[in-house]
C-alpha cells in the first residue's frame, strides 16, 4: 500500500502522464486510430457531409445508450430499451396521426418512456428483483403492447412538420451543417455528461453504483437513484423512438429489435464498468461514434453486414480484455 | 484417580499430530500480523485458542490451514515438516479447517457439499452411489438425524455446522480447525456439537478450538494456548488453571494503556433515552440514557449485539423501539432519517459499508453533506474536507486521489470525517480504532473527547476494553443482544468489566446503573 503511494506521490515525468493519459482515455486513442484508418481508405471518409451522416446514423443508438450508461453505472442493466423506443415511436406516431399537437405528442410520448422506465426500477429497487429479469419482462412485454396498439401494423400519415424534428439542418460553423437529429446527441450527452459530474444526484449514481451499503449509510436514497436512473432511460429511449419514427415518417413496430444490445455494447466498449460507480458519458459518447465509423469503414470498403456484425463482436472483447488489463496494473482486479 | 487426569495422562503420551513453531507473518513494508506463534497438537485433544481480537488468531489459523504460507517458521505434521501452499495441500495432509462462516454451498445437496472438490467418480463421470453411501457413513459419525440428500440452506446453523465437520472427515481429516463454532449455535444446538468433538476426539481426531468464551472451553478444552500481540503466551492445562491466570494471559500484565484523563462529569442534557430496543438475534436492549458531551463506551464479545444496537439506532437495521430523542419520539426509518435527526455512524468494516472505495478522498467526505443540494461544487466539497481532514491528522496526496489508495487508519479517518462535516451531533462509532496504529488511535480518542466537549453525545463500540477505559465516562457491557451491566471506569477496575464481557454476569458491586 505505502509502495503504491509512493508512486503515486511522485511527480510523473511529462511522457508518463501522456501515457497515462492515453490508458485512462483509451477509447479515445482507439477512436482515433479508426478514423485515421477510414481516411486512409476512403477520402470521402472526413468530408462535411459524411461526418454530418455519421451524427445522423448513430443519433438513436447514441441517444439510447446515454439512458443505459446511467442505468449501468448503478450496477444494474435495462434490456427493455428497444421494445421501448418501438412502443413510444408507435405512441407518438399514433397521436400524431390522429390530429394531435406535435409539442404535445412528444410531451406525453417522453412521459411514457418515463413511466415504462421507473416501473421497471420500481419493481427492482423495491422488491430487489435483479434488474436483468425485471427489464427482460419489459423487453417482451412492451414489445407486445407495440404490435397490440395497431394490430402489428405500421402507422404513416405522419404531418410533415414531424419530420423537422429529426431532418432540419443546423449550421454548426461555415461549411459544416448537422442534422437536428445529431444535434440532439450532441446536446444530451453534454447534458448528460454534467449531470454526471455536476450535481449531487450524478455523485449519487456513481455512489449506489460503487458501494450500495456506504452510499445508503451515507444517508443516499439509492433505492430512488435507481428508479430515477430506470426513468433516464426510459426517457432517453422515448426520444429515440421519436427521432426514429421522425426520420421513417412512419410507427414501424418492428422497429429496434436489438437496440439493447447496440447500446449495451457502447457502454461497456466505452470503459463504463458493468459492476457499476466507474464510467463516464465521454466514453459512451466515443464508443457510439466509434462502432458508427466501423460500420461506415465497411460500407466504403463494400463488406456486408456479415463481416461487420463479426469484426463489432471481436472489437468489443478486445476492448474488454484492454480495461481488464488496465484495471490489473492499477491493483483493482 | 478422576476420570479427567486419566484422560490427561492418557494424552500426555499421545504424539505430537501437529506441531507449529516460530511462525510469523510479515506483510511488507512494516506490518508484522504474527510475530512469533507456536503450538502443539496431540493426537485425541482438543487444543484450545484464546486470544483478544488483533492478538493474530485469523492470522494464525490461515497460516496452519494453507490460506497464506508462513514469513518463517516451521509446521510439522505426524513430525514431517511441511509447507503449504493452498488449503488443498492442507487438507490433503489431514488439516482441515471450518470457517465460521462456513464455507458450504447452500443451494447444492449435503452429499454435494461433502464430496465438493473431490467427488468420487469414474473417469469423469459422477458416481453419486458411493458418494452417498460414504455421505451416509459421515454424517452417521457425526450423529447427523438428516439425510445425504437435503439441501444445505433448508438445514439450520447447528446442522450446518454438523455437515461441515461430516465434510472434514470425508477427507480423512486427522485435525480439524474450528473457528468459533459457538458464535451462531445456541446452548442445546452446542452441546450436539460438542459430543460429536467427544466422539471425534476418542477416535484419535485432534480438534483445534477457537473461542473467547471461557466457559466452552472449560466444558470442552484439554489444553489452551493463549495469543497475545501476534505471540505464543503461554500453554496450560485447562484443569487447575484459574479463569484469572487465563485473563491475565489474554489482557498482558504491562498493558499499554492510553491514559486515562479524569472526566469531568457529564451534565448535559439527556439526548437519547432508549427505554427498549428489540431485534433480530435476540437483541434486547433496556434503559440506555445518554447525554450529550457524554461519550459511552459499549464493549462485548462479538455477537454480542454492540453492532445491532448502533445500526438499529442508525435506521439500518429493522428493530423495534421504544425511544425519544431530546423528547420526541424517535423511529429511524431508515440511515438518512437518522442522519437528519443528527446521527452519524461510522461503521465496522469501512471498506464495504463506510467508502465507495474507488471514488475521490473529498466526495466521500462530503457524501451525506451534499444530500438535498442540485449541483455538486466541487472546489466547495474540497475546501470543507481538507481542513477537517488536517485536523484528524490524515495523510493522503491530494483530495483527488481515490480512498483506495490511502491506509486502513487514513480511510477510516475519511469515514469520521465525514460526519465531522456534515456537524452530526450524535455520533455512533463502531470499532473505530480498528487498524490504526497507538497514535492514530489516541488522536481519534483525543478527536472524540474534542467533539463530546462541544457537546455532542457519542458510542463507542469498541473489543478494545483499554481504548473504552481510557476515554469513555461510562462502560455498558453487552453480552448476548442485552446489556447486562454499566460500569464507571473511574471507580470500576478492567479486570472486572473484562470478566463481566467474558462470563455475561456481572458482580453487582461497582455497577452503577
Amino acid at each position: 500500500m505505502a509502495d503504491i503511494m509512493n508512486q503515486l506521490e511522485q511527480k510523473p515525468s511529462a511522457m508518463r502522464r501522456l501515457v497515462n493519459l492515453a490508458i485512462e482515455y483509451n477509447f479515445i486513442v482507439i477512436f482515433l486510430f479508426v478514423v485515421t484508418i477510414a481516411s486512409l481508405l476512403s477520402e470521402n471518409f472526413l468530408t462535411p457531409t459524411n461526418i454530418s451522416n455519421l451524427f445522423q446514423q448513430a443519433a438513436v443508438v447514441g441517444v439510447v445508450a446515454i439512458g443505459m450508461t446511467f442505468v449501468i453505472l448503478t450496477g444494474n442493466i435495462d434490456l427493455s430499451v428497444g421494445s421501448v423506443v418501438a412502443l413510444c415511436g408507435m405512441i407518438a406516431a399514433i397521436m400524431l396521426a390522429s390530429g394531435m399537437p406535435i409539442v404535445l405528442a412528444i410531451g406525453i410520448t417522453i412521459c411514457a418512456g418515463a413511466a415504462c422506465g421507473a416501473f421497471m426500477g420500481a419493481i427492482s429497487a423495491y422488491a430487489q428483483v435483479p434488474s436483468f429479469i425485471v427489464t427482460l419482462a419489459g423487453l417482451v412485454s412492451f414489445r407486445g403492447l407495440t404490435y397490440l396498439s395497431t394490430e402489428g401494423v405500421p402507422v404513416s400519415g405522419l404531418p410533415s412538420a414531424f419530420a423537422a424534428f429529426s431532418s432540419t439542418m443546423v449550421p454548426i460553423f461555415p461549411g459544416f451543417q448537422l442534422s437536428s437529429m445529431g444535434l440532439i446527441f450532441t446536446v444530451l450527452c453534454v447534458l448528460a455528461g454534467l449531470l454526471l459530474s455536476k450535481t449531487v444526484f450524478g455523485e449519487n449514481i456513481y455512489a449506489t453504483g460503487g458501494n450500495p451499503e456506504a452510499a445508503r449509510l451515507s444517508g443516499i436514497p439509492t433505492r430512488r437513484i435507481i428508479v430515477s436512473v430506470f426513468a433516464v432511460s426510459g426517457i432517453m429511449s422515448a426520444l429515440g423512438g421519436l427521432l426514429l419514427t421522425s426520420r421513417l415518417r412512419i410507427g414501424q413496430p418492428t422497429a429496434a429489435q436489438g437496440l439493447e444490445l447496440d447500446a449495451i455494447a457502447a457502454v461497456v466498449l466505452g470503459g463504463t464498468s458493468l459492476f457499476g460507480g466507474r464510467g463516464s458519458i465521454l466514453g459512451t459518447a466515443f464508443a457510439v461514434m466509434l462502432l458508427q465509423v466501423l460500420r461506415n469503414i465497411f460500407n466504403l470498403l463494400g463488406l456486408g453486414s456479415f463481416y461487420q456484425m463479426t469484426v463489432t463482436g471481436i472489437i468489443i472483447i478486445a476492448a474488454i480484455l484492454l480495461n481488464r488489463f488496465i484495471d490489473i496494473r492499477r491493483g483493482r482486479g | 484417580m478422576t476420570l479427567a487426569s486419566q484422560v490427561k495422562d492418557r494424552l500426555e503420551q499421545e504424539p505430537n499430530i501437529l506441531s507449529i513453531s516460530n511462525i510469523s507473518k510479515h506483510f511488507p513494508p512494516n506490518i508484522i500480523a504474527l510475530a512469533d506463534a507456536g503450538l502443539d497438537v496431540r493426537k485425541g485433544e482438543v487444543h484450545c485458542l484464546l486470544g483478544a481480537n488483533g492478538a493474530g488468531k485469523s492470522t494464525f489459523l490461515k497460516l496452519v490451514a494453507g490460506a497464506m504460507m508462513p514469513t518463517s517458521g516451521e509446521i510439522r505434521v505426524d513430525g514431517k515438516a511441511v509447507k503449504f501452499r493452498s488449503p488443498a495441500e492442507a487438507t490433503a495432509v489431514g488439516i482441515s479447517m471450518i470457517y465460521q462462516e462456513l464455507d458450504l454451498v447452500p443451494q447444492l445437496t449435503v452429499a454435494q457439499n461433502l464430496f465438493l472438490g473431490h467427488p468420487p467418480n469414474n473417469r469423469g463421470i459422477l458416481d453419486t452411489k458411493t458418494r452417498r453411501i460414504e455421505a451416509e457413513k459421515a454424517l452417521k459419525r457425526v450423529g447427523a438425524r438428516f439425510g445425504p440428500d437435503a439441501k444445505v440452506e433448508s438445514l439450520s446453523i447447528a446442522n450446518q455446522q454438523l455437515t461441515a465437520i461430516a465434510r472434514s472427515l470425508t477427507r480423512e481429516a486427522k485435525v480439524i480447525i474450528m473457528d468459533e463454532p459457538s458464535a451462531a449455535l445456541n446452548e442445546n444446538e452446542l452441546e450436539a456439537v460438542f459430543q460429536v468433538i467427544r466422539e471425534l476426539t476418542a477416535q484419535g481426531v485432534a480438534i483445534v478450538y477457537v473461542s473467547h468464551r471461557l466457559g466452552e472451553l472449560r466444558e470442552i478444552g484439554d489444553r489452551v494456548t493463549v495469543l497475545r500481540g501476534g505471540r505464543t503466551i503461554e500453554t496450560f492445562d485447562v484443569e487447575g488453571t484459574p479463569d484469572s491466570a487465563l485473563i491475565e494471559a489474554i489482557m498482558g500484565k504491562d498493558r499499554q494503556l492510553i491514559e486515562r484523563k479524569e472526566r469531568q462529569p457529564v451534565t448535559g442534557d439527556v439526548v437519547l433515552d432508549v427505554k427498549r430496543l428489540q431485534g433480530a438475534q435476540g437483541l434486547d436492549i433496556r434503559d440506555f440514557l445518554l447525554r450529550r458531551g457524554e461519550i459511552i463506551g459499549l464493549t462485548g464479545l462479538n455477537g454480542s449485539g454492540r453492532t445491532s444496537f448502533l445500526m438499529s439506532l442508525f435506521g439500518a437495521r429493522s428493530h423495534e423501539a421504544d425511544m425519544t430523542l431530546d423528547g420526541v419520539p424517535y423511529a429511524p426509518k431508515n440511515p438518512r432519517a437518522a442522519i437528519r435527526n443528527g446521527f452519524g455512524l461510522v461503521p465496522e468494516d469501512r471498506k464495504t459499508e463506510g467508502l465507495i472505495l474507488q471514488s475521490p478522498i473529498y466526495k466521500n467526505a462530503t457524501l451525506p453533506s451534499m444530500q438535498g443540494q442540485f449541483w455538486g461544487r466541487h472546489s466547495y466539497q474540497k475546501k470543507r474536507t481538507i481542513p477537517v481532514l488536517d485536523q484528524l491528522a490524515t495523510k493522503y496526496g491530494r483530495p483527488e486521489q481515490n480512498v483506495v489508495q490511502l491506509s486502513g487508519g487514513n480511510q477510516q479517518k475519511v469515514v469520521l470525517a465525514k460526519w465531522i462535516i456534515k456537524g452530526s451531533q450524535l455520533l455512533l462509532l463502531d470499532e473505530p480504532s480498528r487498524g490504526l496504529d497507538i497514535s492514530a488511535k489516541a488522536d481519534l480518542y483525543k478527536l472524540v473527547d474534542g467533539l463530546a466537549r462541544d457537546g455532542a453525545a457519542v458510542i463507542v463500540a469498541s473489543s478494545e476494553l483499554e481504548e473504552l477505559y481510557a476515554a469513555c465516562d461510562s462502560i455498558w457491557v453487552f453480552h448476548e443482544g442485552r446489556n447486562i451491566a454499566r460500569y464507571n471506569p473511574s471507580e470500576t477496575d478492567q479486570d472486572t468489566i473484562l470478566k463481566c464481557q467474558i462470563l455475561g454476569e456481572h458482580s453487582g458491586v461497582n455497577t452503577d446503573g
